[in-house]
């Protein structure tokens, strides 16, 4: 079997999804420094308006988050602060179908969207999932799951093995047909990308972690710098789901958060002008603290928006002007969303592909933008 | 400790495991290092065996592919024999299974003798290193579902294992999981679902995983920690769409205050369950309509327990986790139905439930349409080839790999039941497949060119492998290559049961 892979030519976007799994805390990644009824809610918990660092003069940026903030500053990185969904089940599974299928709708949203804008010169790697299995966000297109370009193979012993399994799963068809397909394609293309073709094997000084969400944008890099024809990519950082002991598990989950984009986006260097970098999670949490030094499972929370010529450098809210205090919170205390996440990822889309509308890729939901 | 324990006491000597492994039929011996090598397949040398021969699969093969991690050599032959029809050796069985108490499975126990970390009483737990207890709990799981004869039972370890989902690796979980695993989920697999309900409400492990044992009242303007009892209703009982509210969740979270667990942090009594009664909210609670009047005090979890049986939504949730499992992804209506109905009226009986599914006419229907998840593929390529394993670094790296290692689902919800959502991972089959034949996992050893020639040549290999005839297609592609059990194993037609 021998595929021809076409040469990329000009500027090819790229979508790079980051999803915070658990339900990250907005408030306590991007604190609303200036509002009392934030501090009165946390008495322990609240990231002191000194040792934020500063974004606007009412938002500040945990310190934890340290390597984002020169990005914000470069004008490289917006927030959106009240961002979410309509999702009100607090749960974390059906908030996260709701972000990844992008409403009620079956199919997800980046799947629709590459479905909109496909072209002829897609490959067999034109949507990734960084590890074990392919995010529900991609459904709707063929998607490869890769954790290493290394794993990603298989003995070459018997070399009539491959050509028999290709004719044996095209002729079982249905979901096993054409996952049995797209494997094998995307098989000989990262064949083609290890074996190195010009691609260097990653900027050593980008500052990249040693952990596995780093090796994951690492990865990614490598792939969009090979010109692999990569169009979405989907990568997790789970762990955010703070019921209990909040500063001590998120102070471990933040800076890789950090240093990863960070380094991301300096191994890409020019190349980050098409690349766009949408960090988002399930849900926020609860405004109160809970007993136990954590927040349980709440509404609103923030999205971030880096790359791809984002005008970033600045929060955007629609903070209630008497603060966040009870009468304004929704439910059992939750920040209510304002902002909805769909608009904020339609205004990322259309930056790619400017024809796309949000009615295409978020069917039933109410079409708008953010301005960002 | 659960009863495929029994005869083998937690105290039980080096000694005394080689004098078991001894007197069996197929014997283990021991390394320096303690680690197990097998000798010979599960039941002996392998040996000329029948292979299913029908068209489609029958009722034979439908029964080994759902009640078993996946038929080994011999088991058809062995099932077939057990009544004159298809249709009647395949009743048998299920009874069989049914009983797993009455089945000998001297060989399993055998293999895992030497785990014996995880075997250590709750405390004695943590003298042992994280890594070690990972290494044997997996292990167990792995070599239990190929070894056991008790298959049906090993099969519904796995299934709970999934709904009372715990990752291991979060804080003392990594000690108290061993604990769990025996304690709730092995001792309960085919018994009371109430019970196993209640024993993992108490297990250290759960107390630790959702937080249960930080949730607690002590001032007025202390909020409960929600993590537990929302897991308990979407998760373990009444299902998302169950009909409970935000403030049913906030209620059911006030009646679990005061339970707690002592930790790693004292030097005596780790792992002491107990009702804090300073930190109960012993105010009055209504739990989905229902009444839990104050000063009901640790009595508060049963009444809770109580309410959450006895809402139709939790049997329905059950019985259609159970469908999906053993039926079809999308659950037949009439299977729910009926099994739901097993669930009232047994008050949670697991058997009962599983004996009304597998007598359910969508059971018998839906033949060969689920797709294997990545744990059941590995251990049914082990199964298949009639390897012996002690499930060491080979088997998993390739767990690992296609993100399906046992108890290392980070989030509640457990991990995807649906096998097609697990088809990303077709190349690290393929890679299993190939790499298990020609001696690349190095724990698992087993005889292909033997193994075909034993099922009767390719043609009976593949009808083992897939519990039907061969296709000519099929049997084409096999003559095309020189790897016929690594092509068996990666092809479609095992990727489904």
């Amino acid at each position: 079997m021998k595929t021809i892979i076409a040469e990329e030519r000009g500027p090819r976007p790229v979508l790079v999804n980051v999803f915070l799994r658990g339900g990250a805390d907005g408030l306590h990644l991007v604190p609303p420094v200036g509002d009392d009824a934030y501090y009165r809610a946390r008495p322990g918990l609240a990231v002191k308006a000194g040792e934020a660092l500063r974004l606007t003069d009412f938002f500040g940026l945990h310190p934890d988050l340290g390597p984002l903030h020169g990005i914000y500053q470069a004008g490289e990185l917006a927030v959106a602060h009240q961002c979410g969904t309509a999702d009100e089940t607090r749960s974390h599974f059906s908030a996260e179908d709701y972000v990844n299928h992008g409403g009620l709708e079956g199919g997800g949203w980046i799947g629709r969207f590459l479905h909109r804008t496909r072209d002829a010169g897609d490959g067999p790697l034109t949507a990734v999932s960084i590890g074990a299995g392919v995010s529900d966000a991609l459904r709707g297109v063929a998607a490869v799951a890769m954790r290493s370009l290394e794993e990603f193979t298989i003995p070459d012993r018997d070399a009539a093995l491959r050509g028999q399994l290709g004719a044996m799963y095209a002729r079982a068809g249905g979901v096993l047909g054409a996952a049995g397909a797209s494997t094998l394609r995307a098989l000989e293309r990262i064949e083609e990308v290890r074996k190195g073709g010009g691609v260097s094997g990653g900027v050593a000084e980008a500052g990249y972690g040693d952990d596995g969400f780093s090796g994951g944008l690492r990865l990614l890099a490598r792939l969009i710098r090979a010109r692999a024809g990569l169009r979405a990519a989907t990568i997790e950082l789970g762990g955010w789901d703070s019921h209990f002991a909040q500063t001590t598990l998120t102070s471990g989950l933040m800076p890789v958060l950090a240093r990863g984009l960070a380094a991301f986006r300096k191994d890409l260097g020019g190349l980050m002008g098409e690349v766009h970098v949408v960090v988002t999670t399930e849900f926020g949490r609860r405004v109160a603290e809970n007993v136990s030094a954590g927040t349980d499972h709440g509404r609103a929370g923030v999205c971030f928006a880096m790359g791809g010529g984002v005008r970033g450098g600045r929060v955007l809210s629609d903070w209630p002007k008497g603060g966040i205090g009870a009468d304004i919170l929704e439910g059992p205390g939750d920040l209510p969303v304002r902002l909805p996440l769909h608009h904020g990822l339609t205004s990322v889309l259309k930056r790619i592909r400017p024809e796309v509308s949000g009615e295409a890729v978020f069917p039933g939901l109410e079409a708008g933008e953010l301005d960002w | 400790m659960g009863f495929e324990d029994m005869k083998t006491p937690e105290t039980m000597t080096r000694r005394g495991v080689l004098r078991l492994g001894g007197g069996v039929a197929a014997g283990v011996v021991l390394s320096g290092c303690g680690k197990v090598r097998a000798l010979w397949p599960r039941r002996g040398e392998l040996k000329p065996f029948a292979v299913p021969g029908g068209e489609g699969i029958g009722p034979v093969a439908h029964v080994l592919n759902r009640l078993t991690w996946g038929a080994g050599p011999g088991d058809y032959e062995r099932v077939r024999a057990m009544g004159g029809t298809e249709e009647e050796a395949a009743a048998a069985f299920v009874e069989e299974q049914l009983k797993p108490e009455m089945i000998e499975d001297d060989y399993a126990r055998a293999a895992c003798a030497p785990l014996e970390a995880i075997r250590q009483p709750v405390p004695e737990l943590f003298e042992y290193k994280p890594a070690q207890l990972d290494d044997e709990l997996t292990r167990r799981a792995v070599i239990r579902a190929v070894h056991s004869e008790r298959q049906l039972y090993e099969v519904m370890v796995g299934f709970w294992s999934d709904h009372f989902n715990i990752d291991a690796s979060k804080l003392d979980c990594q000690w108290f999981k061993c604990a769990d695993d025996r304690e709730v989920i092995r001792k309960h697999a085919m018994g009371s679902f109430r019970e196993m309900l209640k024993a993992s409400a108490l297990s250290p492990a759960m107390l630790f995983y959702l937080d249960g044992r930080k949730n607690r009242k002590d001032g007025e303007a202390d909020r409960p920690n929600e993590n537990y009892a929302r897991e308990l209703l979407e998760l373990h009982t009444m299902g998302v769409g169950g009909g409970y509210s935000q403030e049913d969740v906030m209620e059911a979270a006030r009646c679990l205050t005061g339970w707690t667990v002592t930790g790693r942090e004292v030097q005596f009594g780790i792992g002491r369950v107990y009702f804090d009664p300073r930190g109960h909210d012993d105010g009055r609670k209504v739990v989905l309509g229902v009444e839990i009047p104050a000063g009901g005090g640790a009595g508060d979890l049963d009444r809770l327990l109580d309410i959450l049986m006895g809402h139709e939504a939790t049997g329905r949730y059950v019985a259609e986790k159970l469908c999906r499992h053993f039926i079809a992804d999308e659950p037949p209506v009439g299977a729910v139905k009926v099994v739901a109905e097993a669930f009232r009226a047994s008050g949670g009986g697991i058997r009962e439930m599983l004996r009304a599914l597998f007598g359910s006419e969508e059971f018998g229907a839906a033949r060969g349409v689920k797709i294997k998840r990545p744990f059941h593929f590995v251990v049914s390529a082990l199964r298949a080839t009639g390897s012996v394993t002690t499930a060491g670094g080979g088997v998993k790296r390739a767990l690992r790999v296609m993100g399906h290692v046992p108890f290392h689902y980070p989030t509640p919800e457990g991990p995807a039941p649906e096998g097609s959502a697990w088809l990303a991972t077709l190349l690290h089959r393929w890679d299993f497949a190939v790499k298990l034949t020609d001696g690349g996992i190095g724990c698992s050893r087993n005889e292909p060119e033997k193994l075909v020639r034993c099922a009767g040549g390719v043609g009976g290999l593949l009808g083992h492998c897939f519990g039907r005839r061969a296709t000519e297609d099929e049997l084409a592609a096999a003559g095309a290559v020189e790897d016929v059990v690594a092509l068996a194993l990666a092809a479609p037609a095992f990727q489904i049961y």
